[in-house]
This record gives C-alpha cells, structure tokens and sequence, in this order.
C-alpha cells in the first residue's frame, strides 16, 4: 500500500502555499462556526491527516445530493474530492464502470478494512428481496451490509438515507428504508435534507477529517451544528412573523415586501436545517428568500405532513383525509348531534316521569 | 379492597333547611366532596383551557395580516406570548392537582386512575351506560359517576398531560438544542418523529380536550336536571347535594 | 442466428456476452449486456434499469399543487424538469394561464438547467470517456499551452506555467496511489486517441468546469431559492418582482437581476472559450465516431418542443425549438405530435417488469398502468436476488417501459431538438449546426452518431446560453413596461375547481421529451403518469420486438478489448442516461401494488 499523504502535502503539490493554507484553515473554521483558535488545530490537523478513503454508494435516490456536494463553494468540490477525501467509489462520477468499477469497492475494503468512510446516497428498497434496486446485478441493501460491515462510520447523505424521502412516503410501495434501520452496529451520521446544502456536506466531511471525530449528533443522529435550529429561529423574516405581516396569497403586497410565509404553509418553524444561516448555492439565496415557503425537506416524513400549503397537515383516519380542523369540525358536529337528541330524550323522559316521582334509592358513595 | 377507593362519606351532613321555619323541615342529603383548592383549580383550568385553545387556535390559522412598522408591532409574539403564559399556568395547575391528590381527600384521587380491573366497576359502567341509553332510573354517586370517572381520566387526565408534554416538546424547539427544556422534553421530536406532526398531534389535542369540554358540561348541566344532583353548583360550594332524599 | 427487429436492426445473440453493471457516470442505476462476435463487434444489445421507486403510486389521492415537489425528485441532476412539466400538467388540467413574466422566469430557470446540465455531462460524465488523464501526464506543458491559445485564444488560463503546474499535481496525485475517481479507469486503452497535451487541456477544462458549473446555478437559486430542487408554483412562479419601494429587498430587485446578468455572461464566455473549442478539439480527433453509435438517430427523432414566447401557448409559432417527430428517416417530413391523442404516446410493457391485462396492446398514458410484476425468462443466468449472471431478454427485463410514438421507438434528448428545429429552419440553430460541421468537416449525417448526439448537447449549450441573455432582457424589459406580476391566483383554491379534470404538462428536459399526465377529481390526483426522456432512449424491446435507442445505438460498434468497455460507455454516455427518471412512475389505477413474482 502506498503510503498515504496528508492534506497538507496534497495541497502543497497542488501549488497551494503555506500562507494560503492557513488563510483556507481559517475560511473553514469559519464556516464551521468554529473560534479562530481552532484555524491552527486544523492547520495542524491537516499537516498531519492521510486523506481517507471514501465510498459513495447509490441506492434509490435521485442523485440531487451528489449535484449539490459538487456546488460547495467553500471548500471547493473539486478540493475535497481530490485533496481532502480519496474518492474511490462514487458510480455518479468515477472513470471506471462494471467490473473495474466493483474491484475498486473489494480492494479498498480490504486495503483499508475498518478505515473508510461509507458515504450513502438513497435508500434501499427491502420489498420481495430488494428487486426494486439492483445494482452490479446484485440487491442494493446486499451492497449496503456488505461495505457498512467494514467501515469506520456511514454518512447518510439526504433524506433518503436519513429518513426514506420521496420513495418511503405513503404507501411506501417499494418498502424503502431509511440506512440506519439496515445498519445497526456503526456509527450513522445524518446529514439531511433534499438535498443537504453544499457547504453542510463538505463541512460534516471536513469536520471529521480535521477533528479526528465525528461531529456531535442530536437525538435524531444529525450533527448539531446544523441541525440544532429551525430554519425559523434564524429566519430574516421572522420579524414579520412576530409581528402579524403574513404574506396571504401569492405576489401580494406582503410578497413584494418579504412578509412572512407562514399562512402559505411554510414550513420554517418546524424545519431543522441551516438553510436560514449557511443559505443555498454560495449564500446566493433559500427558499424563503425567493418567495417560497419551507416544505420541510430536511425533516422525517416531511411528504405525509403535507399538503405543503397548508399551515396543518392532513391525517388519514378510517381511509379519509382531512386536516385537524377538518376533523374537528366533523367530530363537533358528530358530538353536537349527539348531546342535542340526547338532550331531546332527555326532556321527553323527565316530563314523563315528573308525575311519578319516587326515586328514594341510597346514593351510591362513588363506590367505583 | 382496592377498588372501595372512595367510600361513603362518614356523616352525611343535613342541610337545616327550615331557617324560617315556616316550611317543614327537608333535609337534604350533602356530601363535602370538592375542597376548596380543587374548586380553584378546576375554575381556573377551564379559564385557561379556552384561553390555550383560542390563542392555539389563532397560532395555527393566524388572524389577518397588521399593516404598519413591523418593528414596532407584536401582533402574533403577543398571542404566542399570552399562550404560553396559559401553558405555564395550566402546567402549574396539573401539578398542583396531582399533588392534591396525594394529600386532598379520597375524591380528589378519582380522575387519576380508574380500576378496570374490578368487576364491581365494570358492572357501574355498565349501570351508567343503560342510564345515559334511558334504559334505568340511574343511580346515585357521590363522586363522579364510573364513566364520567373513566372519561376524565383518559380525557381529560391524560389529555392534559399531553398537552402540556407536547406543548413542552415544542416550547422547546425555540429554547434550542442543549437547553434543559430540550433535554427534559427534546424526546417527544423523536416520538412523534418531527415537529410537524408533533404540532399536528398538539393541535388534535386541543380538539380533544374541547370535545371532553363540551360533553363535561352537557353531563354536568344534565346530571343536575335528570339526576336531581348538584353539580355545577358543586364545584362552587363543594357539596353535592342529592335534591330527592330527604325524610318524609 | 441473427433477427431482424420490425424496426431494421439486425440481432445476434450468438457471440459472446459482455455485461457492464453499473454503467457508472450516469444517473441511477443501469445494466448494459451485449453480445460481440468473433471479432468483437457488438450484434446485440440489452438495456436493464434496475431501479423502480413507485412514486405513482405515491401520489395517488395528494393534493395536485403540490405534486410538482414531489416529480421534482424523481431527479437531481436534471432538476426542475419533473416539476415544470408537473405544474403545466396541472394548469392545463385546471385552465390555468400564468402571467407573460411567469412564462419568462420559468425559461430562464430551464435554459439555466440546460447550460449547467450540458457543461457537467460533457465534462464530467462524458470526457473521460475520450479523454485519458493519465496520458497527460506525457504532455509538454509549452505544447499544450499552445494548443490551448489556438483553440481558444481568449481564455485566460492557458499559460504554459499553468499546465505545468497542473501536471505536476497530476503527477504527485497519480503517484500516490490513491487515484479517488480516476482509480482503475481504461488508462492507456487503445481506444484512446487523444494527444498527451489535449488530453491535459481537457483535464485543465475538467476542473475548471466543476468550479464553475456551480456558479451556473445560482440562477435558479435566485428564482428558485435553492439548487437542486428548487421551488415551483402552480399559477406562475413562487418569487415576486419588485424593483420599486420598501419591498425591493424582499423580491428579485436590482441586485438580484445583475447578479443574473453577471451569472450569464461568464455562462457565455465559458461555453465558447471552453467548452465548444473542447468539443471541437476533441472532436476531429475520433472522427470515427462520427458513423457509429447512430441507431434509432436516422431513423425516428422526438421532440415535445421547448421556451414558449406566448405564456400558456405550445404551438409551433410559440415555441423556440419547435415540437414535431420524424419517422422512417425521412427528415423533411415533420410530424404534428398530440399528447393527448390516444394513438400517439402509448407505453408497452412486454418486457418491462410491470403487468397489463393484454400485453399485445401498448396504453396511452391517461390510461396507464403501473403495476409491478418482478420476473426474468428462464434463460437468466444468476439469480438478480444474489447475483445476476446475464438476463434474459426473451422475458421481462427492465424496471423501464417501453413507451413508442404511433408505434415507433423513438430517439430523444439534444440531437432530436437540434434536428427538428434545423429541419423546421430555425436558423440560430441551422447556424449553429452548419458552423460545426464546416470546421469539423463532416457531412449533415455525421450527426446520427455517438459524436453527433455529443456534438449537439453542446451546440444546444451554446444555443441556451445566448438564449437566456434574451430571455433575461425580456424579464428586465417587462418590467420597464411596468408587469411585475408573477402569480395567477384566481384558481388557486381547490374550491374554484371542476369536479374532474385532466391535463398533460409536456416539457423538453436537457434529456429530451418528457411529458405528465395528470387526471384530478375532488381535488386529489386520481392519477398521474409521467413519460420521460430515457423511458425513451432507455426503453427495452416492445410487443412487436422493436428496439429502442440505447440498444440500437450500440449495434455494430467494434470493440478494442471487451473486458474494457469503454465503447459502450462512449455510446451510452452520448445519451446523458437518468435512470431515476426512467424507472419511476405512475399509473391512474386503483390497484394496489402487487406482489412480485419469480419464475
């Protein structure tokens, strides 16, 4: 085996200077969220750090977090994919295919046995055997077990990998499952979202990288740090929100102005992402900001809370769907009816028995 | 026996009836059955299960947009606001009456169990149904009938409660992650498995607890013609008095 | 013991079989096997997708608006397609017409896709397939830099420090041992044909690209919110317009529409200092690529039309690239297409993993069916539940149907427009074209190939780039004129709606035709089908054994060494495949989905 080079080494062949190394340590920890003083233990770090092997499966998914991985600004694609990680498996952009394509996934598993890390984009379809997603002629969830068994730790790229996403919504036909159901006895970072945002991506690869540790997880398994508020918390429109200004229907006035997208049925308020914060494509924009409200496409489920305009989402009871208001209304008029023929018979049978009046039973004492 | 939780009073008390004395004298059988903390309570929980729910209601379909200075207006951070006072109010409240019912009397420890494991109960239900169906004369209880007893329990008991733990759940979605509201209460995200639908599970639960709110009153204002009982005027003086016995 | 398909192509199945899976640089997941003779020349073919997420059957009963979201993510690369084609579905269902700056916006958003889509499939999922970066390595930079200044004497980065610097990061890389996602590719293999230096332009322009097509999309970032995915709307586009008043910073304002203007011109000067002089380069050194690969491209071409200048219009006078089909080779002839004619657009699923009640008939898609039914022929070698050997395409074999055009398998994608709009004398496009072909020196139908359908993806490039500078003057001139709205609302209420509706939304993604049908009742989606662009390309054989693109493509290819496919991939990369796309989606049908089978 070839011995492994760090990143400094890597950036230093790539006509990269000292100087313009340390400024790069600074720029990430920065956009880590990180205090300056750890711009010289990442220096340090990478000085130091081989690049790790990375295999980037597929299973159903549609491949938007591979697009969005490739549009991080900062570190550039194009640095973590050839400076930072060695990308030995990805199928969406490697030169190799078939059969030289499965011999870079045996070899770097037994090269680097218990060394790698397993990024997983997609999910896997468990429905009669996992027909539903084949690849190399074999069941994707085969392929998941079998390089999860031998990884350092898994990333779950998306909300395929974290959740199910689109594939696992309601009815679920293909019975797909979200990674961390399949695998069970390694460590499984969630890194949600339909897609993640560019610069979350490479920011949980490079936090590893740099720290020597996985980031520290939520209850839900996604990194806090950009997982740990709502979209809302840090939204610029959230004075609006406080304020009562809602946008009430599309281009109004309150749209031309930036009101609050709330009675659109954004999802903001129940969002966990970074989209508010880091913001999408280079800090370009996020949904809110281009006049549409949050769906919630980093949160568990986020298809069967919909529908996506509505501040309430649907819930399907005795095969009907309605929203809480909805069956609240149907349960009040149910509940309604009720008490007032209740109350009807009620009368009828007081004026009755009025006459014959003879009740001289002994209270019961609340005995149960 | 366990399920003789609540037994008759020791001494009904009689009511003097013949203050004037020109009537003949009517004693009527009374029971001391709400303390007075439970009074408080339960007047002050009903107050402000109509605030939470107004105000909860208006968070989920907000009145009309305000025009003006946004940054001089608080429209919606007020009802928000004033929810959350409720919230923490009620909150207050459903620990203080559990604690009462440690402490207070045997009636006070009705709604927070039910025995279904008793045949004697199920056979009281079962009285209680045929009454409300017309189908007897009914009889009478002291405290709360088994099926009043039952639906308040599940309810309006554990319905209160699980507003006030999914209302935490997501009181603390805005004190942040590592906050100890999200320790303590963090765990209903995952339960519910996201805050949408923890919010759509928080909202049916007002419905809920509105729905046992009506059907509370119906009961109450009836039980109180029908039954010849007092109730509404119960939970004000804390007796109940049953209006058909007295000596001949 | 060769067969001819009813569609001319002559099979054999008697050679040697060669199975490629995965076919890595696409999107999704597909298996190719071809059978070569004795001296390795490809006689038959077979096109398996081998992923089916049932996303039909998901939508089934959802509210209509916002199905858009969820088509969205039948893809991620070419991302927005679904859910334009999805919100036009709609609107057509409901009678809807979106306001002209609406129109325009969602132009800008595709042609947008079709710049970024086309650079990173050349680049990226394409070039290594004729671009040997390891030969660079033999490059002298001094050399390559003056290649760089004749092909493309504008462009900044060519010094010969640059490549020089360049290759010797190439070759500390390649040293390393640790070759990421260039490990174990066909370095060195015959087939290869590249100058050293070429080949470390070209690895120069590979890097490059991915630094830039990232800045591409920030276009549909500012319209859009994000990228991928971004944000549509049912009656128009989610972003308002407001350059006047308070409001200005909460909309598209000054600021956003220079950034835009900015994002266009760099999109400009990289496609033609860059990647056409690329294309070009690359280009006159496999001339003979130029007669292979060309399948069903002579034949029959598709295109659904695209960049309606009249907001809600689809007809011809409105549409840039014009909608029409050719059959039979006959390229004068443009046929008039009609998604909703029920002999037109019919899917088969005789060999497709999913089951008709007659699978004689092919089925309109307003009358589709998704029913997936898992089996493979008895003469399957492997069992695809541990490992699949060859499959047998006697029987079923694809998770993709076989969808055909009064009956004809059909080509889609940039050639098909390219050909169309040339053929209906579009003369941008005819321009174009007739420039490529003089520098390159090739005749008309050197086109209906391999080198072709890549040649055309990056004239189109160069065609959409310019395109969007006139669509964004559009939008700024609009606003001129005082039109800022964005939105029609009038039927955003379900309760505005008929009882029962349906509607077809068509589009051209960077991929070629793609269509939606949509059938609304009470509000829900009763049904929904969606026709893409590699079920065409991608389509295995139908009723009637006629092949589709990916398998008529490859016949009679020569193969240098068939352990290393690098001619399939050259082929099959020419098409730019998505397989999530193909193999996705949905049917009008009450059934519930059924259990699969093996026989």
């Amino acid at each position: 085996m070839a011995r492994v080079e760090t990143f400094y080494e890597v950036l230093r062949r790539h006509g990269v200077s000292r100087r313009s190394f340390v400024q790069f340590c600074s720029l990430t920890a920065a956009s880590l969220g990180l205090k300056p003083a750890f711009a010289e233990e990442l220096a340090q770090a990478m000085q130091v750090k081989p690049r790790i092997p990375v295999l980037w499966l597929h299973g159903l998914e549609c491949t938007c977090c591979s697009e969005s991985f490739i549009r991080s600004a900062h570190p550039l694609a194009k640095d973590v994919v050839l400076s930072l990680i060695s990308l030995d498996y990805d199928d969406t952009i490697m030169a190799a295919a078939g059969e030289q394509a499965e011999q870079c996934l045996e070899d770097v598993r037994r090269e680097y046995k218990g060394k790698y890390l397993l990024c997983v984009e997609g999910n896997a379809p468990l429905a009669d055997d996992g027909v539903y997603c084949i690849t190399g002629g074999r069941p994707f969830v085969e392929q998941l077990k079998d390089y999860a068994a031998d990884a350092m730790a898994v990333v779950s790229w998306g909300s395929c990998a974290s959740w199910g996403c689109v594939q696992a919504a309601k009815p679920n036909p293909t019975h797909a499952v979200p990674v961390h159901e399949i695998v069970r006895d390694k460590p499984v970072i969630k890194v949600p979202g339909c897609p993640p945002i560019a610069e979350v991506m490479t920011g949980v690869i490079s936090y590893i990288l740099t720290f020597d540790r996985l980031p520290e997880l939520d209850r839900q398994g996604r990194p806090k740090m950009f997982y740990g508020q709502r979209i809302h918390d840090k939204c610029y429109r959230r004075g609006h929100f406080d304020a009562g200004q809602f946008v009430e229907a599309w281009d109004d006035d309150g749209a031309r102005q930036g009101w609050c997208l709330y009675k659109l049925g954004c999802r903001g308020p129940t969002t966990y992402n970074a989209c508010s914060t880091v913001r999408w494509n280079d800090g370009v924009s996020f949904p809110i900001q281009s006049g549409h409200g949050c769906i919630g496409c980093s949160e568990k489920d986020f298809w069967d809370n919909g529908p996506f305009y509505e501040r309430l989402a649907n819930v399907n009871l005795f095969g009907a769907e309605a929203n809480a208001d909805g069956w609240a209304k149907g349960a009040a008029a149910v509940v309604g009816a009720g008490m007032a023929v209740h109350a009807g018979i009620s009368a009828v049978v007081r004026l009755r028995d009025k006459e014959r009046h003879d009740t001289h039973l002994p209270p019961k004492g609340g005995t149960p | 026996m366990a399920t003789d939780t609540v037994k008759l009073p020791e001494r009904p008390h009689e009511h003097a009836m013949d203050a004037v004395g020109t009537e003949p004298v009517r004693p009527v059988m009374s029971f001391y059955v709400y303390e007075w903390p439970v009074r408080i309570w339960h007047w002050l929980t009903a107050l402000l299960v109509v605030a939470l729910s107004l105000t909860g209601y208006f968070i989920a379909s907000p009145p009309a947009s305000v025009a003006g200075d946004t940054s001089a207006l608080f429209t919606f951070g007020q009802i928000r606001e004033w929810h959350f006072i409720a919230a923490w109010l009620l909150t207050i409240g459903v620990v203080f009456r559990a604690y009462w019912a440690v402490v207070g009397g045997e009636h006070a420890r009705l709604i927070y169990y039910v025995p279904f494991w008793s045949k004697q109960w199920w056979s009281d239900v079962f009285l209680v149904v045929k009454w409300y169906l017309f189908l007897n004369k009914g009889e009478k209880w002291v405290g709360h009938n088994p099926l009043a007893r039952a639906s308040m329990f599940g309810m309006f008991t554990l319905g209160s409660l699980a507003m006030v733990v999914t209302g935490f759940g997501l009181y603390a979605e805005q004190a942040g992650v590592d906050s100890w509201l999200r320790g303590a209460f963090g765990w209903t995200l995952s339960l519910f498995g996201s805050s949408m639908a923890l919010r759509t599970w928080h909202h049916a639960g007002m419905y809920l607890l509105l729905a046992f709110s009506a059907i509370h009153l119906y009961a109450a204002v009836r039980d109180d013609i029908m039954g010849r009982v007092s109730t509404v005027s119960s939970m004000i003086s804390g007796w109940r008095t049953f209006r058909d016995f007295h000596d001949e | 013991m060769s067969t001819t398909t009813p569609n001319g192509f002559t099979l054999d199945g008697a050679g040697r079989r060669v199975v490629v899976d995965p076919i890595t640089r696409i999107e999704g997941h597909l298996r190719i096997e071809v059978n070569v003779d004795e001296k390795n020349v490809i006689r038959n073919a077979v096109s398996t997708g081998t992923m089916w997420r049932g996303l039909e059957v998901i939508l089934k009963g959802r509210d209509p608006r916002d199905a858009w979201a969820f088509t969205e993510r039948i893809c991620g690369v070419c991302t927005g397609v679904h859910a334009l084609a999805s919100v036009r579905s709609v609107e057509d269902a409901l009678g809807v017409t979106i306001p002209a700056q609406a129109n325009t916006i969602r132009n800008i958003l595709s042609l947008a896709l079709y710049v970024q889509d086309h650079l990173v499939h050349f680049y990226h999922l394409h070039a290594l397939d004729w671009v040997d970066v390891v030969s660079g390595l033999k490059a002298d930079p001094k050399a390559t830099s003056e290649l760089a200044q004749t092909v493309s004497p504008r462009w900044p980065k060519s010094s010969p420090g640059y490549f020089k610097d360049l290759q010797t990061r190439l070759k500390k890389f390649v040293d390393s041992g640790q070759l990421g996602p260039f490990r174990n590719g066909y370095w060195g293999h015959p087939a290869y044909k590249l100058p050293p230096e070429a080949n470390l332009m070209a690895t120069a322009h590979y890097l490059e690209a991915l630094d830039f097509q990232k800045e591409i999309v920030k276009i549909q970032t500012v319209f859009g919110g994000k990228n991928p995915h971004p944000n549509w709307l049912v009656g128009g586009v989610p972003c308002s317009l407001s350059i006047d008043g308070a409001g200005g910073v909460g909309a598209i304002n000054m600021e956003r529409l220079n950034l835009v203007t900015s994002i266009i011109d760099q999109s400009v000067d990289f496609i033609e200092q860059v990647y056409i002089p690329d294309l070009l380069a690359v280009a006159s050194f496999y001339k003979d690529w130029a007669s292979l690969g060309g399948g069903l491209a002579s034949k029959s071409l598709l295109s659904y039309g695209e960049f309606p200048q009249i907001a809600g219009d689809d007809s011809n006078k409105s549409l840039l690239l014009p909608r029409g089909a050719i059959i039979d080779g006959k390229l004068s002839e443009l046929h008039e297409v009609d998604l909703k004619a029920q002999d037109q657009v019919q899917e088969f699923v005789t060999h497709s993993w999913f089951k008709y009640a007659d699978e004689t008939k092919g089925l309109h898609p307003f009358d589709g069916v998704t029913e997936p039914h898992f089996a493979v022929g008895p003469n399957t070698k492997g069992d695809p539940k541990k490992k699949l050997e060859a499959i047998d395409e006697s029987a079923k074999y694809s998770w993709v149907k076989a969808p055909r055009w009064k009956g004809h398998a059909m080509e889609v994608g940039p050639l098909a427009r390219m050909v169309i709009a040339y053929m209906a004398g579009n003369t941008q496009v005819k321009e174009l074209v007739d420039g490529a072909l003089k520098k390159l020196d090739v005749p008309i139908t050197a086109l209906f190939s391999t080198l072709g359908r890549t040649a055309a993806r990056g004239l189109e490039c160069q065609w959409a780039a310019h395109q969007l500078r006139a669509e964004h003057h559009k939008l700024i001139a609009g606003l001129k004129a005082g039109d800022s709205s964005t939105a029609n609302v009038e039927k955003w209420d379900p309760k505005h709606w008929p009882k029962k509706c349906q509607g077809v939304g068509y589009m051209e993604a960077p991929r070629g035709a793609l269509g939606h049908w949509i059938v609304i009742e009470d509000g829900k989606i009763q049904s929904y089908q969606a026709v893409v662009p590699t079920t065409w390309n991608g389509s295995p054989r139908d009723a009637a054994g006629k092949i589709g693109a990916y398998e008529a493509s490859l016949l009679d290819t020569p193969m240098a060494d068939p352990k290393q496919p690098l001619e399939i991939l050259r082929t099959i990369h020419s098409f730019d495949p998505c397989l999530a796309c193909a193999a996705h989606v949905v049917g009008p049908d009450d059934e519930e989905v059924t259990r699969v089978t093996v026989t």
